[in-house]
């Protein structure tokens, strides 16, 4: 108990309580999603194909960039390297579409998993609200833009900008917390997926 | 009997020994091979340490303002583009040029700064 009244002496201590919340909630996610999809065989082989698919890709991409960089001697030689690029670009194709495919399974076998932990941060956030309604949890030590002070500062009484709400503690917490233990537990997105970056480019050759 | 048992267990140390001490060689040697993938990880994983560190120094003293961020953003690019370049000198064209190395685990790091900031700040100085 000794410790509680020690970590209430802060002022801010609601912040300590938000974090504290926000990493057990971490952790449940995780272990959700461990429960309903990582453990599973079809995740485990759709990963493997994912991984193998994209280095034979990438080996592919280098190996094409360094044979077209060499200088075809003779007429016959071009007529070959020729032919034989064209079944290297038909094989490329027919490996970048399976791991399209593997990736788009992927994501759709991560969906039951991703409706419960939404689920469980929904319940959540709805408890930190009806903890930390209108009370600063934080001092923050700049003046957010307006576009962050509009989550920094929601609900709170008064106009102080560096006062901070729960929702934005909550926010850096569920992103930083979940990124990395995402990571560290290796539930985090497979590097090669395609179109695993932040705004997937539309596939020139599809569209 | 017990004193063979108990050289072994010294060589098993060794070895892990060895084995970790080679493992973290692996981060400073610039003729390691490297893939994407665990060159990524450690990327990211020097990023977060940095965001964190960062965060907890910069809400002790404490710096205070915006500008502040901008340092940390300078900061921390410019250690990760070092390291990779100088350091592990590697060739940034074999794993997705400057964007992707210096993307890895960017705003992941960046709200662990802020957690770090706000909450050092938050606690040490009211």
């Amino acid at each position: 108990m000794a410790l509680f009244s020690f970590l209430y002496s802060f002022r801010y201590a609601d912040s300590l309580m938000v974090v504290g919340i926000s990493i057990c909630t971490a952790f449940l996610c995780e272990a959700i999603s461990w429960l309903l999809i990582y453990r599973t065989s079809t995740y485990k082989s759709l990963r493997s194909s994912i991984d193998k698919a994209s280095k034979k890709l990438d080996s592919m991409k280098s190996t094409s960039v360094s044979s077209a960089s060499k200088k075809p001697s003779s007429s016959s030689s071009s007529a070959s390297l020729s032919s034989s690029s064209s079944s290297r670009a038909k094989k490329m194709d027919r490996v970048e579409t399976s791991l399209k495919d593997a990736t788009r399974d992927l994501s759709l076998s991560k969906f039951k998993s991703g409706a419960v932990v939404a689920a469980v941060l929904f319940v959540v956030f709805g408890l930190l609200n009806s903890l930390f309604e209108g009370r600063i949890v934080a001092k923050l030590p700049f003046a957010p833009i307006p576009l962050v002070l509009k989550m920094s500062h929601r609900g709170l009484p008064g106009t102080d900008p560096t006062d901070c709400s729960m929702v934005f503690l909550y926010f850096l917490c569920s992103i930083s917390i979940r990124t990395n233990l995402q990571k560290y537990l290796g539930f985090a997105p497979p590097r090669g997926a395609a179109g695993a970056g932040l705004f997937p480019m539309p596939d020139p050759k599809t569209s | 009997m017990k004193k063979a048992k108990s050289t072994k267990a010294r060589s098993q140390e060794q070895q892990n020994g060895h084995a970790l001490a080679s493992k973290f060689a692996k981060f400073l040697d610039p003729e390691a091979s490297w893939d994407k993938d665990n060159l990524g990880d450690v990327l990211h994983w020097t990023r977060q340490g940095l965001g964190l560190a960062c965060g907890l120094l910069w809400g002790a003293i404490p710096l205070v303002g915006a500008f502040w961020i901008l340092v940390f953003l300078v900061l921390s690019s410019g250690v990760i583009y070092g390291y990779y370049t100088y350091v592990l000198k590697i060739d940034e064209e074999d794993f997705g040029g400057h964007a992707a190395l210096l993307q890895e685990g960017l705003f992941a790091s960046f709200s662990l700064f802020l957690l770090a900031w706000i909450l050092v700040y938050s606690l040490a100085h009211f």
